[in-house]
């Protein structure tokens, strides 16, 4: 007997000198991922407004896909019938999905855990349902993900107290059930979760015991949940510090694009968010200075593209001046800021990506930081952070009233 | 524009072309002019569309939805199809936006009431020749009053017919007198509701006045457009229409934007029309219907078909099969009528842009089909296929309206104003 390769293999290719940044190759049933890599999240599958065709244009090598979402509709049944999500979407690529938990305790407001599992409310006859760690595993087995994660019990970021730790112990004990119940470990990778809120001895506790697992790589969750930054960082840091090496982590709900830069350099390999296609709706195009709000009328004769150096479909034939004028009012104007929103968190991806392989990281942090807060201050968590890792960011005038604040 | 016709079938139907002034490209027709929403084709990114083909586009830009970006157009080193995405197409102007039901009344003195985004605004002759001068379409339509549909007064009839002589006579001036406009196409409108006799009063104005400076004709008045195209009385629009091209020269092209049902435009294609537009296809894929009509003469005898797909139907649940089972488009290509009715129940925007792709590739072959059945001499057959279906009783192509669809408003109900460039 042959014998089969890994549903998910993962490579180092190169180290940063200076800080904790790694470029790798991830291979999954479904492809290559380059990392670090950014995952739009296409909540019920399908991503607001693009064909998968688009998206394989844009070089986007994994998607995300809502459990909870989706076991509402189209149904487990359904997908399961459908020989899964990449089929029922037409999507030929990665999937990865999140176990569902998260989704539960912010949507539905009577969700309630117990050791059990996550008791809700049926939002649609108020029958009274059970998320157990076990349904979980069981419905991403039918989604067919090639990544999944385990349930976990969420507590709010900012909880202080034995709730965290409750939650921490909790979480490694649901992680050996999702562990158990998983059916398909020949072809879907099981991520568990490092929790612990802020508390650094609860998240190197939490962190230890799934290391003993057998698993192939790891997420961080419960963060960006209203911490201050001070405290994301640290965390970020610590957890990549307890982490093997060897193995991808995933920073889960993290998509700002400073935010990336910072948490590429303490290590993070993996990111999702829906910002940048929700933002999309809205009118706001994402460029390195920030934000454009396209509705705003002093678009409204702006002939440029949205970014000069962007060379997605959209920035290749339309000025911003056009988009001011569909923008929230022609249902195409989301399809041609999403393109572009996707677009720019993939290239800004991969231009680190460029730069971790050339081993010029830190001047890449440098130059971004630059762009991204000209004419502002660069917050001092994001010089704190960087400092953890080794990158001083060049000092100017408003930096030095910030300091002696 | 030049129009060519290169053939005028035996038995019913002509087969010609419009050459592009500058790039001398030539559009056949009968010819399927791809109708716009501020400037885009409906749901579709010029990306997207280019999924649909790669043939160079008639684009018929609706002045009632981009009259508020013409401002700026003038800032633009380009055409106006540059602007929109689409440098290289053939444009069309025309006043009405013929996916959407227009109100009747408003018809003050000098003036056309236009609908737009903003509300409802007034166009006078000079701001609508002011505002073609700035989009210098290859064919635009003439100023006219066409709020008249099968219920219209005797008396409406003949003030919409007054009052488009009255613009017209405005319009003529205009465009000789302007140079910008040498290279723009006229099309002079005939309106009169379903009076024969109207018809033929708003014909003999638009032949004195028009003879030498109209480059081709265009018919409004029949309906209010949106789905009421679509629900015409054929038999009367047949009887006034060919009464119509029998008083016209054959040697100008005759414009019909709207809805009208796939036998409707036939009807129209054999007594010699020649430019239609995509409404029908817009009107279904936002009623999430998906076209499926057969139009290939070669199937077999006894297998029916129906004018559409219902998408909300909850039988497609799981129905991994695609719209069509040998279309060749995008969406039947690579997603299942499961996966459609999905992004129905979910109000994903990627619902309609699939069957928008579907759609407008079902009727773009429908038209090639049909220049192909003028050629053959074969255009009766193509009428009777399209009537039944090769059922015995005629098929039903209105459009009913989805009392389910994502109302207009749900997306812009989601639309807070941000801060501006926030971080
Ligand atoms: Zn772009
Ligand atoms: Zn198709």
């Amino acid at each position: 007997m042959t014998t089969k390769v890994p549903p998910l293999t993962y490579k180092v290719i190169a180290e940063c000198s200076v800080t904790k940044a790694r470029a790798g190759l991830m291979t999954l049933r479904h492809g290559e991922v380059n990392t670090p890599v950014f995952m739009p999240v296409g909540t019920q599958g399908t991503l607001k407004g693009l064909l998968p065709d688009q998206l394989i244009e844009l070089n986007c090598q994994i998607l995300l896909g809502n459990t909870y979402h989706l076991g509402i509709r189209p149904g487990i049944e359904t997908l399961q019938k459908a020989g899964g999500l990449h089929n029922f979407m037409g999507w030929p690529r990665n999937i990865l999905t999140d176990s569902g938990g998260f989704q539960m305790v912010s949507l539905l407001k009577l969700a309630e855990i117990d050791e059990n599992g996550v008791n809700f409310c049926s939002p649609f006859d108020n029958s009274e349902c059970m998320l157990t760690p076990e349904h979980s595993i069981q419905i991403q087995n039918t989604i067919g993900a090639d990544i999944m994660m385990q349930l976990d019990d969420v507590v709010k970021t900012t909880t202080v107290g034995p709730r965290v730790e409750e939650a921490m112990h909790r979480t490694i004990r649901w992680l050996d059930r999702c562990i158990t119940a998983h059916a398909r470990d020949d072809d879907q990778s099981l991520f568990p979760i490092v929790q612990g809120a802020l508390d650094a001895n609860l998240r190197k506790q939490c962190a230890y015991a799934l290391i003993q697992r057998k698993v192939r790589g790891y997420a961080v969750g419960g963060l960006s949940g209203g911490e201050s930054k001070h405290e994301f960082w640290r965390t970020v840091n610590l957890c990549t510090d307890l982490l093997p090496k060897e193995k991808p982590r995933y920073l889960m709900g993290v998509g700002f694009a400073a935010d990336l830069v910072v948490c590429v350099a303490l290590g993070i390999d993996m990111f999702d968010c829906v910002f940048p296609t929700r933002t999309a709706r809205f009118g706001c195009a994402l460029v390195n200075t920030g934000q454009l709000n396209l509705k705003n009328k002093k678009y409204e004769d702006d002939m440029r593209p949205i970014d000069e150096e962007c060379e997605c479909s959209t920035c290749r034939r339309y000025t911003r001046s056009y988009l001011h004028h569909i923008a929230t009012s022609q249902s195409v104007s989301c399809s041609l800021l999403s393109i572009h929103n996707v677009a720019y968190q993939l290239r800004l991806m991969r231009s680190m990506r460029e730069a971790i392989l050339r081993d010029q990281f830190p001047q890449f942090v440098c130059d971004f930081m630059a762009k991204h807060f000209e004419g502002e201050t660069v917050p001092l968590w994001i010089r704190e952070a960087l400092q953890a890792v080794n990158v001083e960011l060049p000092h100017d005038e408003n930096d030095a009233t910030v300091n002696v604040a | 524009m030049k129009f060519v016709i290169e053939k005028i079938s035996k038995s019913s139907g002509r087969l010609g072309y419009l050459v592009q002034t500058e790039t001398e490209k030539r559009f056949r027709t009968p010819l399927l002019v791809q109708t716009t929403k501020g400037g885009s084709i409906p749901y579709l990114s010029r990306e997207v569309f280019d999924y649909v083909t790669e043939e160079v586009p008639a684009l018929q830009f609706t002045l009632s939805t981009i009259d508020h970006m013409v401002e700026s157009l003038k800032l633009f080193n380009g055409t106006f199809g540059a602007y929109v995405g689409y440098p290289e197409c053939l444009s069309l102007l025309i006043i009405r936006d013929s996916c959407e039901l227009i109100p009747s009344g408003h018809n003050d003195k000098d003036i056309i009431p236009l609908f737009t985004r903003r509300g409802k605004e007034h166009i006078t002759v000079k701001r609508y020749m002011d505002t073609v001068e700035t989009l210098k379409p290859d064919i635009y339509q003439g100023l006219c009053d066409a709020d008249t549909n099968l219920e219209s007064s005797k008396k409406r009839i003949i003030k919409c017919v007054d009052r488009t002589a009255q613009f017209m006579d405005a319009c003529y001036e205009r465009h000789q007198n302007s140079k910008v406009l040498k290279k723009c196409a006229l099309f002079a409108p005939i309106v009169g509701g379903y009076s024969t006799h109207a018809r033929c009063e708003s014909i003999k104005h638009a032949k004195a006045k028009g003879e030498k400076l109209a480059n081709g004709y265009i018919f409004e008045g029949f309906h209010n457009y949106g789905l009421s195209a679509c629900q015409v009385d054929s038999e009367q629009l047949i009887k006034v229409m060919t009464h119509c091209l029998n008083e016209l020269s054959d040697d100008k092209p005759k414009m019909m934007p709207g809805a009208y049902t796939p036998p409707v435009m036939l009807e129209l294609i054999s007594l010699g029309v020649d430019i239609f537009d995509t409404s029908y296809a817009y009107c279904a894929a936002s009623n999430f219907k998906a076209l499926t009509f057969n139009f290939n003469l070669k199937t077999v005898e006894n297998a029916t078909s129906q004018p559409f797909l219902e998408i909300s139907n909850e039988s497609l649940k799981e129905d991994f099969t695609p719209l069509i089972r040998d279309c060749s488009c995008l969406t039947c290509r690579k997603h299942t009528r499961a996966y459609l009715n999905h992004l129905y129940k979910t109000k994903e925007l990627l619902g309609p842009i699939l069957l928008m792709i579907h759609n407008l590739h079902h009727m773009m072959h429908f038209f090639s089909t049909i220049c192909k059945c003028i050629a053959d001499d074969n255009l009766p057959d193509l009428i009777k296929l399209i009537k039944f279906q090769r059922g015995s009783l005629a098929v039903d192509y209105s459009i009913k309206p989805n009392t389910k669809i994502i109302s207009k408003n749900d997306q812009d109900k989601n639309y807070t104003i941000l801060n501006d460039d926030q971080k």
